[in-house]
């Protein structure tokens, strides 16, 4: 029961009297399955896989190291200093929380507007989201100089001190935000996972892959009653994952936007932070699902297509953060406000213009590339492009903190020097992240595997309705 | 293999028949098989699939879930719980179980809506999202490890490529052989029985004690924040990183740094940590020499009381500066440790109309305020302050009018002192003013008194005797009012 395309056919032509196929490989319901559950049943992950562990293990290693020192010696092992107390953790955190968006944007906002295309990708893009958060919360939560009394940034009661958080402190807001996106964003991932986990269970040959499926799995029967609740939990999941997504990054930028600082009192703030998330998110989808469908043999189910439309995401969230940038400058001219006008010149033309500039050509020129087909669908351009996007999109974030670098004070104009410890842990936090990634596509289903049946059904609908057999040629 | 072996060999009483499960090789015969079923009247039937088919809910006749609802519910619950939170925690004080506590932050209201949306919205997300979750779990009865369709081999491929219709044996009129016949005649390739075996349906006994335990130990880390918060301790705090208590600096009596050039020798010349005073400087509390004109106080007089410091007198009684100024209203008895007031100027402050002006700017700065401009003291402040000691949100003693008879007969000495260090709420400027203006207002004062005193309109001695006078009148004639 071939229900799919072959694999040679190229399903990045757009020919508006078809639906182009989404999964390739003359694959049917049990090819789907067995290409799914291949990484997490081999005896043997392929070889490039444990050498990308044992790097990531060890920068995660060297991460939890300097955490110990920054416990034991305090905040100053970083750079942080007068007149730039926001040093890179801060930059880190914008970084890693924006990257985690384009996961839920892919799970949530593309479910609402039926994308069937998401469904190969969106499992790992939730899973991307899930280990970029925890990267981003765990940057300010080391930042708040006594760990131990972390739990005073939540509204805990205690018996005599009457001390509450301040709920009108933009920093308080992170808190909720990133807090709640990571547990709606574990939420949604897991239980989407919950049919495929069952799959697992169903698959595994030993006892104790039996228990751990079997008990992840909650006793998953496929009944339709259950189908029916949990498709209408899903749908409202993303519901509620749509805005939240629209939000967390609004809220991130309130952190600046909120104070009375020249560069960052602005209300483009929120929008041109979300597009910025989104870019650099769709960045990181490629990157990571570009090597990874090659690794684990998925090309027939992340086709060319899939890479190619993220592309094309990435390529007009890019000239929105381009034009925001523009925009910014217009406003700093328009406001007629000195300091604003000194804010924006020296971004550009101060001490960081080499920063500005290397953020302007990554996020701005280089995603231009795109315009053309043959680039936006080769596979070593779409992971040099993604790399650099988000190399530009840490830039853009250093940029915007640096804008303290030179405040209302001349005297106390300086330059920002991060220390080893900052870059080290910056590096460390990549190592966090891939470790993470590694283990997820070694031990869970990385595809969405029933939805991806689904989205077949659905095609093979389309290809009898318009009159052409199932290989997808008239 | 095992368990299908058990399936086939082991019959006995403790297993019953409750289905019959067919098999389905796509979701178009298994769509017409749901149809079937129903039209034959058929209820207690339930269908499998590896995704979700749609148009199954109609063929089935499953009614929609009230799930959405229970969202909805949780949601707007959550709306209330996360603005009251806000609210009763920044914005009251004093009440409830846990008090709030007030910020007053920059001067905004304890509570304003757009400052708490952020909180709610993201309460309410969190809510929602739990609620959409836990609730499809609910009304699907899961987690359910124990599932007799698990013991059957052949419903494995469910999650993969097979679709299955399941007919209850607890429908009226099941017969297992009809029931089979119907299945086959669906469209089924294959036919098993479903037996629920209730030997091993149970859950493990120490399952129960484990989840027990689990649970009062989650309760461990919020109940021992609770405590440590609640707590008081004699005991040192624990510091990871003590660094704040021990700084790295350089005290005072102490070596000085080393050069960063050679390291024998030190930074400084004298080696020392500290240097001496700049010639000029005045250290805090000397260069009170001049008594007289710092302190308003007559030159010798001071070695006769005990207070033979420069801490002034006032301030040695200030711990009872409510009652004194309630003293002050009423009848002022001199206290013994009152010093002998200067009763002219110093000789150093020069009488004359510069001094005068200079006396009424710095008095419209700083006294206005509350004495205000005509010493009436009916100043802005004090105006607010009765207001709001009329509703009982602060407490205030009157700012003295200078035309009371008291202040009138001050020596020009003490007015200097009660610029200088304050008396009942009034609080001292000695830090704000320099001496010579202090003097500046003590003679504008005496100006401003003056124009009262002797002045061609109403002597104010009269005035104030005529009050007495008419506050007594009234006395008497109440008196006489309640006699007759």
């Amino acid at each position: 029961m071939a229900t799919t395309v072959d694999s040679l056919i190229d399903n990045t032509i757009e020919d508006p009297t078809r639906r182009a196929p989404l999964v390739t490989g003359g694959l049917d319901y049990d090819g789907v399955t067995d290409m799914v559950s291949a990484p997490a049943e081999e005896a043997r992950p392929p070889r490039i896989w444990f050498v990308l562990l044992a790097i990531s293990a060890s920068l995660t290693g060297i991460l939890v190291a300097l955490i110990g020192l920054l416990f034991f010696k305090g905040v100053g092992v970083w750079g942080n200093n007068n007149p730039v107390y926001w040093g890179w953790p801060i930059v880190n955190f914008v970084f890693w929380v924006g990257i985690g968006h384009a996961g839920t944007l892919i799970s949530a906002i593309l479910f609402l507007f039926r994308q069937h295309w998401r469904t190969s990708i969106n499992r790992a893009a939730e899973a991307m989201t899930i280990f970029a958060v925890i990267c981003a919360g765990m940057f300010p939560g080391i930042h708040i100089g006594r760990v131990w009394v972390f739990y005073w940034l939540f509204p805990i009661p205690s018996e005599h001190l009457d001390m509450w958080p301040q709920f009108r402190s933009p920093l308080l807001w992170d808190v909720f935000a990133v807090s709640t996106y990571f547990t709606v964003s574990l939420l949604f991932w897991y239980m989407g996972m919950v049919p495929d986990l069952a799959t697992f269970r169903d698959r595994s040959k030993t006892r104790l892959r039996k228990f751990v499926y079997g008990v992840l799995s909650l006793g998953w029967s496929g009944s339709a009653r259950h189908w029916h609740r949990y498709e209408v939990a899903y749908t409202i999941l993303a519901a509620l994952a749509t805005p939240l997504v629209l939000s967390v990054h609004t809220i991130v930028s309130f952190d600046f936007a909120v104070s009375i600082i020249p560069g960052w009192h602005t209300t483009i703030f929120p929008p041109y932070f979300v597009a910025g998330a989104i870019f650099s998110g769709f960045a990181m989808v490629v990157t990571l699902l570009v090597p990874m469908r090659a690794i684990f043999n998925l090309k027939d189910l992340i086709t060319v297509r899939h890479i190619e439309n993220m592309n094309k995401i990435i390529m007009v969230t890019g000239l929105m953060v381009g034009t925001a940038y523009s925009i910014e400058f217009f406003i700093a001219w328009y406001s007629a406000n000195p300091f604003e006008q000194f804010a924006f010149q020296n971004r550009a033309f101060g001490p960081y213009w080499w920063a500005y500039l290397t953020m302007f050509t990554c996020n701005v020129f280089v995603p231009q590339l795109f315009w053309f087909k043959r680039i936006r669908t080769s596979m070593i351009w779409s992971v040099i492009i993604g790399i650099l996007v988000n190399v530009g999109m840490w830039f853009e974030r250093f940029v915007i903190v640096m804008t303290l670098n030179r405040g209302y004070l001349p005297s106390s104009w300086s330059y920002f020097r991060p220390s080893w410890v900052d870059i080290m842990m910056f590096i460390g936090s990549f190592g966090l992240f891939m470790t993470l990634f590694l283990l997820f596509c070694r031990f869970l289903p990385v595809l969405a595997m029933s939805e991806i049946k689904g989205t077949m059904t659905f095609q093979r609908h389309m290809a009898e309705a318009g009159g052409y057999d199932e290989s997808g040629n008239h | 293999m095992s368990e299908s072996m058990n399936n086939e060999n082991s019959r006995n009483a403790n297993r019953k028949l409750i289905g019959l499960l067919g098999q389905f090789d796509d979701p178009g015969t298994l769509l017409q098989a749901c149809h079937s079923a129903r039209e034959a009247g058929l209820r207690k039937i339930d269908a499998y699939t590896p995704f979700p088919v749609h148009g199954i809910e109609q063929a089935m006749g499953i009614r929609r879930t009230i799930l959405p609802f229970i969202v909805l519910f949780v949601g707007l619950g959550a709306c209330g719980v996360g603005i009251g939170l806000q609210w009763f925690t920044n914005a009251t004080e004093g009440w409830g179980l846990w008090s709030g506590y007030q910020f007053k932050i920059s001067g905004k209201p304890y509570f304003s809506l757009p400052a708490n949306i952020p909180v709610t919205f993201e309460i309410i997300v969190l809510s929602s999202a739990f609620a959409a979750f836990l609730g499809m779990l609910a009304l699907n009865r899961l987690p359910c490890l124990a599932n007799p369709l698990h013991r059957i081999p052949r419903f494995r491929s469910v999650t993969n490529d097979r679709f299955f219709l399941s007919l209850g044996a607890d429908e009226n009129g099941f017969d297992s052989g009809t029931a089979r016949d119907n299945l086959n005649r669906w469209g089924a390739t294959d036919v098993e029985e479903i037996w629920l075996d209730e030997t091993d349906h149970r859950m493990p006994a120490f399952l129960k004690t484990v989840a027990i335990l689990g649970l009062i130990l989650l309760l461990v880390p919020p109940v021992m924040i609770y405590r440590a918060r609640g707590m008081t301790s004699r005991q040192t705090r624990l510091h990871v990183n003590p660094d704040m208590d021990f700084q790295v600096k350089f005290l005072p009596q102490s070596l000085g740094p080393i050069s960063p050039d050679n390291p024998k020798e030190f930074f400084f010349p004298h080696k020392r940590s500290g240097f001496a005073p700049v010639p000029g400087t005045v250290p805090r509390g000397k260069g009170m020499d001049d008594i007289e004109f710092k302190r308003g106080i007559q030159a010798g007089s001071l070695e006769d009381h005990q207070t033979a410091s420069s801490t002034p007198a006032v301030l040695a009684s200030s711990g009872s500066r409510q009652e004194s100024g309630q003293q002050e209203g009423a009848t002022e008895p001199e206290t013994p440790a009152e010093p002998d007031w200067l009763t002219r100027f110093p000789a150093s402050v020069d009488i004359n109309e510069q001094t005068l002006l200079r006396g009424q700017e710095q008095y419209n700065i700083n006294c206005a305020v509350c004495h205000g401009y005509s010493g009436e003291g009916n100043g802005l402040v004090n105006q607010r302050a009765l207001g709001l000691v009329i509703n009982g949100h602060a407490k205030w003693n009157t700012a003295r009018s200078l035309y009371d008879p008291e202040v009138i007969n001050q020596p020009v000495g003490r007015i200097f002192d009660t610029i200088t260090n304050g008396r009942s709420m009034m609080g001292p400027y000695g830090s704000r003013i320099r001496p010579a203006d202090r003097w500046a207002i003590v003679l504008y004062v005496k100006a401003l008194q003056e124009t009262r005193i002797n002045s061609p309109q109403p002597d104010p001695n009269t005035v104030v005797a005529e009050a007495g006078d008419s506050e007594s009148g009234t006395a008497t004639d109440d008196a006489a009012a309640k006699s007759e």
